[in-house]
């Protein structure tokens, strides 16, 4: 086996290590640093995949910001555990089930067909290089762009709105 | 030039919500009655503004693809303004939101994400259209948070719709996978060329239906809607089931008649049954519901049972019969919320038993009630009963008689629920009914357009189905 | 050269596990990290896709799906907040006081 597949099993390895734990950990500040090591990983994995803005904004926006702000949060609510058991009752067969249909897909991609649907990641140079990125972001999807500012104003907008006690009151 | 005139609108609103924001900050509390004026006619001037000078011409391809400058996205357009103008009306006096620059603002943001939803011709603008309309909707129906079933109205509606848009954005990376593009209209080629195999195919479009599903609350996705309809603030409600609905619509039409051709025959079954089973579910559920804003949403959920019978027709006919029903649904769904809101500031009761007496309080207010909800029922000779028989005359020409029946059957089982409204406020009586009931002048000038829009509809059909088949002609 | 099915698979396995994480666990905001291990996987897919095509495009779209994720968690947290005030709960069971 080539050394890059070796190196991306092992990370997967991490990946789905690491997932499994967030969603069984009882407490809340594991999980959420369990989902961190994932989003690191990933990131890695962005890296091999040439994409080096992508990783870095996966570092520090997922990693960072966001994955503060839920540890914040659980903090600030002192929400680290539930006081009653936390498990799903009728949900449990169902998501079971479906978990195992998509493994089973992931499987057969792997060992089975999707031969001829999925090629081998041709060496395509330089494809996410910054430079290339920004002139197809500012240029082609310049105005998608000028959205997310109205998406991020809205947000804002409605965090404030939500969490500021009235004052009236 | 074109570019930018397209998108006027969408100028519009964004300069609007600034607007609200900014003078929110320096009216003082007696004035903050202002900022409703301001949203209202902000509206009105967007919606005469997008008729005048924003109509599609020569040119469809606009912003490099991202947009389409068609009849669609103009009609969908006038819909969603509109829709938003009567809910500026409604929120009039409504406590905690009435006098919040941040609710207006936020609306009229929401309404901007819907009018790009409409137009969008790519998948990076659908999904942050689509996302630009929620957000806004999440915090409005969670506003007034020192009522908790508010604010929990809004977390479920988020949770639900952040779950069901992460399963949409797996689909469109698997989309991406197939075709190699973002383009919607370039992803029907690319998918042809490919040789896609049909089993991948129906999978990215079921994970891509569960986020629209979710937006037009069609059967399994649906079970948020009464919750949210009825813990959010009654205004919102209405906003909720008419524009956001009519939004998911619109980015179902296209991107199902767009993006997927290869699949028709398969995506054309699988939309029918899941017609049927919604308006089943929704109809057979409403019949049991006392309080009139879980009745409301679970006949909401009905109505979108025989839009999407339109949708999954996928013919002329078809886009025509979502349209006319789009638009007779939305006047009298937004006059039914109306009333709900208007009677819930009066008696503080959303119990459809309260409502008994209601004629004797006020005959004017009831009679247009009797209106709205015999339109709803599809009673003719008003507008609701022409978007039925369009779709289901669509869904007959497409060999789907079945879907037809089970249609027909549905409305009989609705007009018996909208009717036992009808009883109470004609024929029970209860203390005090003497009692005359006052109505804001807007408010019931609102009322009385969206009555009179009705019987438009149902009387005149020709210019609004004319529009509706220029609407189909981008497609067929 | 890791072909491209690999990614595809460890994005459906990690997307599995996100949607196994929304529907078994309770606390509301461990299922909305689990939301957020979906949108990651449905992000991976996208780079992987990017790669193999040779197409920024795929990119274009995780960055922005990044900016739709912090504006949901935003908005989201701020709510979980807002009930948590009223309720003193964050159990999506608890905090369904409006009939299911």
């Amino acid at each position: 086996m080539e050394t890059e597949v070796i190196v991306f099993l092992i990370l997967a390895f991490v990946a789905i290590g690491s997932a499994i734990g967030m969603i069984i950990n009882k407490n809340a500040v594991y999980s959420a640093l369990f989902l961190i090591l994932n989003f690191a990983t990933v990131a890695i994995f962005y890296l091999m995949l040439g994409a080096p803005f992508i990783a870095m904004a996966q570092v520090t926006v997922y990693a960072g910001a966001i994955m503060v702000l839920f540890l914040f949060v659980i903090m600030l609510l002192g929400a680290e555990q539930l006081k009653k058991a936390d498990k799903g009752e009728w949900q449990k067969p169902v998501a079971i089930l479906f978990v195992v249909v998509l493994i089973v897909e992931a499987v057969y991609l792997i060992f089975g067909g999707g031969g001829d649907l999925l090629p081998m990641i041709n060496e395509v140079s330089e494809v996410g290089d910054p430079i290339s990125l920004a002139t197809k972001l500012f240029k082609e999807y310049f105005l998608p762009f000028q959205v997310t500012a109205v998406l991020l104003l809205a947000a804002m907008v409605g965090a404030i709105v939500i969490t500021k006690q009235d004052k009236k009151s | 030039m074109v570019d930018y005139l397209a998108i006027l609108p969408e100028i519009a609103l964004l300069v609007l919500a600034a607007i609200l924001l900014l003078v929110d900050i320096r009216l003082k509390e007696e004035g903050k009655d202002t900022l409703n004026w301001i949203a209202l006619f902000g509206l009105v001037i967007t919606f005469v503004l997008t008729i005048l000078l924003a109509q599609p011409g020569e040119e469809e391809v606009i912003w490099g693809g991202m947009l389409r400058h068609d009849w669609m996205a103009f009609v969908f357009r006038l819909v969603f303004i509109a829709g938003a103008a009567f809910t500026v009306v409604f929120s009039r006096g409504w406590e905690a939101i009435g006098d919040r620059g941040e609710f207006y603002g936020l609306l009229v943001l929401s309404t901007l994400g819907m009018t790009l939803m409409g137009a969008a011709g790519d998948l990076v603008m659908l999904l942050l259209a689509i996302e630009t309309a929620s957000i806004p909707l999440y915090i409005m129906a969670g506003f007034s948070t020192k009522d908790g079933k508010s604010a929990e109205a809004g977390f479920k509606y988020l949770l639900f719709g952040a779950m069901t848009s992460a399963v949409m954005m797996y689909g469109f990376s698997l989309l991406f996978g197939f075709g190699g593009t973002t383009d919607i209209y370039a992803l029907a080629d690319a998918i042809a060329a490919g040789n896609v195999p049909t089993l991948p195919l129906m999978t990215s479009i079921i994970l891509v239906l569960v986020g629209f599903g979710f937006k037009i609350s069609m059967f399994p996705f649906h079970f948020w809607s009464p919750d949210v309809y009825e813990g959010a603030p009654t205004p919102v409600t209405g906003f909720l089931s008419t524009a956001s609905k009519a939004a998911g619509f619109a980015v179902l039409v296209r991107v199902m008649l767009v993006a997927f051709p290869s699949v028709t025959v398969e995506w054309q079954t699988l939309l029918a049954i899941l017609s049927a089973i919604t308006m089943t579910v929704g109809n057979l559920v409403a019949l049991r519901q006392t309080n009139i804003k879980r009745m409301l949403a679970y006949s909401s959920i009905g109505h979108a049972g025989y839009i999407l019978m339109g949708v999954a027709a996928a013919s002329s006919l078809g886009v025509i019969s979502v349209v006319y029903y789009i638009a007779a649904y939305l006047l009298t769904n937004l006059a039914a919320f109306g009333f709900v809101a208007i009677y819930y500031k009066q008696t503080g009761s959303d119990e459809i038993e309260d409502y008994a007496g209601f004629s004797r309080r006020s005959p004017g207010l009831a009679f247009a009630m009797l209106f709205t909800f015999l339109s709803l029922g599809g009673i003719p000779p008003l507008g609701g009963f022409f978007g039925k028989l369009l779709v289901f005359s669509a869904a007959i020409q497409a060999d789907m008689v079945w879907l037809a029946v089970v249609g027909v059957l549905n409305a009989v089982i609705a007009l018996y629920y909208y009717l036992t409204v009808i009883k109470f406020v004609y024929l029970r009586r209860q203390e005090g009914d003497e009692v005359p009931f006052p109505v804001a002048k807007s408010q019931s000038l609102a009322i009385i357009i969206c009555v009179l829009g009705v019987t438009f509809l149902g009387v005149i059909m020709a210019p609004m189905f004319e529009l509706a088949q220029k609407v189909a002609s981008s497609f067929f | 050269m890791v072909p491209l099915s690999y990614y595809v698979a460890l994005s459906a396995i990690l997307f599995a596990l996100g949607a196994l994480g929304v529907l078994t666990r309770r606390n509301t905001i461990i299922i909305f990290m689990s939301i957020e291990l979906m949108l990651n996987s449905a992000n991976l897919l996208f780079v992987a896709f990017a790669r193999s095509f040779g197409d920024v495009s795929g990119q274009i779209f995780v960055f922005f799906v990044m900016a739709v994720a912090a504006a949901e968690v935003a908005v989201g947290l701020a709510l979980i907040v807002a009930v948590f005030r009223n309720k003193h709960t964050i159990n999506i069971d608890e905090v369904s006081g409006l009939k299911g």
